[in-house]
């Protein structure tokens, strides 16, 4: 009994129990899709049968089974996102900090960003497409425009925030303006910088994806619309949505990682001007204690 | 740092005249073909401005059609992803062990991306209706409604919980009942968290309206138009549709500022 | 005070709260706390940052369970008092809501109390009229200065008209010309409705000029290491503080206290 309430309790317990609970609600629709379809694998797998798919050696094509075919198109995909969301990050960084250097620059700008905000950029890659030409340099393209937007707001907010007391600080240092900006600025925008990243990171990968859908050349898009027109396996089609979305999420948390790795102190919440320490009663209830802030660690 | 003596009123004017200049200017370069020489493209496929305006003006009839159509996927996905996304992040707030986890999950499922989950939409209402406008219309609501969901919950999640300190012991001060302290104290606190949350959903619900338009089967749609003529290669026909989808995503957003404006003048800071 | 044979209202007893730092280890914000507190006595805990004082008042106000020894208030539990709603607690901070009113936020506890539109009303206009800040009933909170938002927080405590007041460090972040009007205003109010008062402060001044009775605490572990009784004459005003008497009774305190840095 006692060991059934140490599992229970721990942290990770209450996930664990979502994912599974996921799972069995996967399966039972799954179930109640093969009684009633022709063709079940169309509309909902068994999970069973898509880790199937995964591991087996069936050739779906000339020459690759499944996993590989998804594999290898996943890294085109993947690489030109990478490089778009880099283009993105750079340069919406870049313009972040113009914009707070020039205020002018902020004005002109400031409109505009938020046009790109409201309008459907996504909407728009077969035009963006036509224009350039060439489906690399598109998918470059898009996938820069959709990071630089968080990117830049990011960064901005995260200049925007530093209170005027530091300012103040540095001037009684006589600090001049290259200083202010490498030793306060840049890094008081680190954590919003990284928001921006979470945010990018997977809208960078669904651009890639689409822009193969319009042209096919052996992305994740292309296997996506021929699986889905049948010229191939359905199976190919469930592996795309599946490694699409656990990318998706692995891309956000990576953001998580790489800012983690940056920025190693661990954060005491701080709220407002009082840092809150919290401890746990003898019942391991987290209660606030207030004043032990000074604790020997 | 600014040293404070430009007159207020023309800093006041700068917000509204430089950008109008920007645009101005680039109206003016793409008008008279500059800026096709910058993106090494031609007319053909990026018209002139005023062959666009004319295109619309002639096709005036079919443009509102599709965007209708667009417009009501957005708003209807957006509205029921909202108010389901809502609901789940109060019972999240109130089984607290098991809502956070519950929110990581959420917060994970917002970085799916769209086009692995509109063909997933499209597939799963092909028993919807014997009509195939009603089944892409149901797939396509679905897809912004689930995007919608991840972004609500996780957003109101964090105005219910994320309070000022003491606020909730001061709550227990009272003996307020978990029901009591959640109307009285998170509900109303979670308000701009709303707004933030909206501010992001109402441009990604035009989006994945729009993305998800070119998965489902029937033809219709800005974003499928937009498809469809450029594979056509009838560019201006495509431009229209592009004008129309950011006319779309611009006002939708402008409507968004307003209800913000209004709702929240309460909490403005002083 | 005198010798008087005065009722009991808190009696506290080998009270001990062992905490579990991230790590596991215990600390001991508290041990072996024995104290009784009269009624409509006004009582300070005084000690520096990390003494257990915040955590004595919490155990009072049943925010906290203690892990030895035990609190009653006339003859019941901390727990008992705060659900039959007759706590009044202010804490460091004003703790009111943005979206309400100040009128508003004073009503807060009778609407949870369930009391009647009028009723509230009434109540709330003169807890306001008390503290002087009627005119700003239908201002928001974020229009009010800190000392008035405090003054709002004080209100809003005494609305239900409860047994204790209970006030955690309320004044610390407040100017010196505005904590001495205050002291004044809390001197009183405290006159006119003779509350069972427990102040939590460090400032030893403050303690001394406006309580009854000072329990000096020390840190490392958090215990009580005495009391001081203060028999200056009420009601005190803010030059009582040039006198000798006060002097004494400050150093007196500060002597009291046993350990531990500042």
């Amino acid at each position: 009994m006692k060991t059934i309430n140490k599992i229970t309790s721990q942290k990770w317990f209450p996930m664990l129990v979502w994912l599974l609970a996921a799972a069995v609600i996967w399966e039972l629709g799954a179930a109640v899709v093969d009684a009633s379809k022709r063709t079940p694998e169309n509309v909902l797998p068994h999970i069973w049968q898509i880790v199937g798919a995964a591991y087996s050696s069936r050739r779906v094509n000339s020459g690759q089974t499944a996993a590989q075919l998804v594999l290898a198109s996943a890294g085109k995909t993947l690489s030109r996102a990478a490089v778009g969301f880099l283009i993105g990050t750079l340069s919406g960084f870049v313009l972040a900090l113009i914009m707070k250097i020039s205020k002018i620059v902020e004005k002109t700008i400031f409109p505009y960003l938020m046009i790109i905000q409201m309008i459907p950029i996504l909407g728009m890659a077969p035009i963006i497409l036509s224009i350039t030409g060439d489906i690399n340099t598109s998918r470059v393209v898009i996938a820069a425009i959709l990071t630089f937007y968080p990117v830049a707001t990011g960064t901005l907010a995260g200049f925007n925030s530093v209170e005027h007391e530091k300012y103040d600080l540095m001037y009684s240092y006589a600090a001049n303006k290259f200083t202010v900006y490498t030793k306060v600025l840049i890094p008081y925008s680190i954590p919003y910088f990284f928001t921006g990243l979470k945010i990018a990171a997977p809208m960078a990968i669904t651009a890639s994806i689409l822009v193969d859908t319009l042209q096919g050349d052996g992305g994740l898009g292309t296997l996506l619309s021929q699986s889905l027109k049948h010229a191939m396996s359905i199976y190919v089609f469930w592996l795309i949505v599946i490694f699409a979305a656990f990318v998706g999420i692995f891309s956000s948390k990576l953001m998580e990682i790489i800012e983690y790795l940056v920025l190693p102190h661990k954060r005491i919440r701080i709220f407002g001007k009082e840092a809150a320490v919290w401890a746990a009663d003898a019942k391991g209830k987290k209660v606030f204690c207030g004043e032990f802030m000074r604790i020997r660690r | 740092m600014r040293r404070v003596h430009e007159n207020t009123q023309v800093k006041a004017a700068e917000t509204v005249t430089l950008p109008v200049l920007l645009g101005v200017l680039i109206l003016i370069l793409w008008e008279t073909g500059i800026l096709h020489k910058i993106l090494h493209t031609d007319t053909f496929t990026l018209p002139l401005p005023d062959r666009i305006l004319m295109i619309m003006a002639d096709n005036a009839g079919k443009i509102t059609a599709n965007a209708g159509a667009t417009v009501a996927v957005a708003v209807i996905g957006l509205t029921a992803g909202s108010v389901i996304g809502y609901g789940i992040a109060v019972l999240a707030a109130l089984f607290r062990k098991w809502g956070t986890s519950g929110m990581g999950i959420v917060a994970a499922c917002n970085a799916i991306p769209i086009v692995a989950l509109a063909p997933v939409m499209t597939n799963w209402t092909k028993d919807v209706s014997r009509d195939a406008s009603i089944r892409s219309m149901a797939a396509k609501i679905l897809v912004v409604t689930i995007v919608s969901i991840a972004n609500m919950s996780f957003n109101a999640f964090r105005g219910l919980t994320e309070l000022k300190p003491f606020s909730e012991d001061l709550m227990t001060s009272y003996a307020a009942t978990k029901r009591e302290t959640l109307i009285r104290l998170r509900i109303p606190n979670s308000v701009p968290y709303i707004f933030t949350a909206l501010r992001v959903a109402v441009p990604s619900s035009v989006i994945s309206a729009l993305v998800s338009e070119y998965f489902a089967e029937y033809i219709i749609g800005v974003g499928r138009q937009i498809r469809e003529n450029i594979v056509l290669a009838q560019y201006s026909s495509a431009w229209a549709y592009i004008v129309a989808a950011c006319l779309i995503g611009i006002i939708l957003y402008g409507i968004l500022m307003i209800v913000e404006g209004v709702v929240l003048k309460k909490h403005a800071k002083a | 005070m005198t010798n008087e044979k005065r009722e009991i209202e808190i009696r506290i007893k080998d009270l001990g709260m062992l905490f579990k730092d991230s790590r596991g280890g215990d600390i001991a914000a508290l041990t072996g706390v024995n104290l009784d507190i009269y009624k409509g006595e006004f009582v300070s805990l005084l000690g520096p940052s990390g003494c257990g004082k915040t955590t004595l008042l919490r155990l009072v106000a049943d925010l906290l369970e203690p892990t030895e020894g035990s609190i009653h208030i006339g003859d019941r539990l901390p727990r008992e008092v705060r659900l039959d709603q007759k706590l009044g607690m202010v804490f460091q901070s004003p703790v009111l809501f943005d979206w309400r009113t100040v009128k508003k936020n004073v009503e807060l506890p009778l609407e949870v109390m369930k009391f009647e539109k009028n009723e509230r009303s009434k109540i709330a206009d003169s807890m306001l009229e008390m503290v002087g800040l009627t005119k700003f009933a239908n201002h928001y909170p974020n229009q009010l200065s800190g000392g008035m938002q405090q003054r709002v927080n004080i209100a809003r405590s005494l609305a239900v008209r409860p047994e204790l007041l209970l006030m955690d460090e309320p004044f610390s972040a407040l100017d010196e010309f505005t904590k001495e009007k205050l002291h004044e205003d809390l001197l009183r109010i405290w006159k006119k409705t003779n509350k069972t008062v427990i102040f939590v402060t460090h400032n030893i001044q403050e303690a001394v000029f406006l309580s009854d009775r000072v329990c000096v605490l020390s840190p490392h572990p958090g215990r009580l290491s005495g009391i001081v009784d203060i028999d200056l004459q009420r009601p005190r005003e803010i030059g009582i503080k040039e006198t000798a008497r006060f002097n004494e009774l400050v150093t007196k305190v500060r002597n009291t206290f046993d350990g531990g840095s500042l």
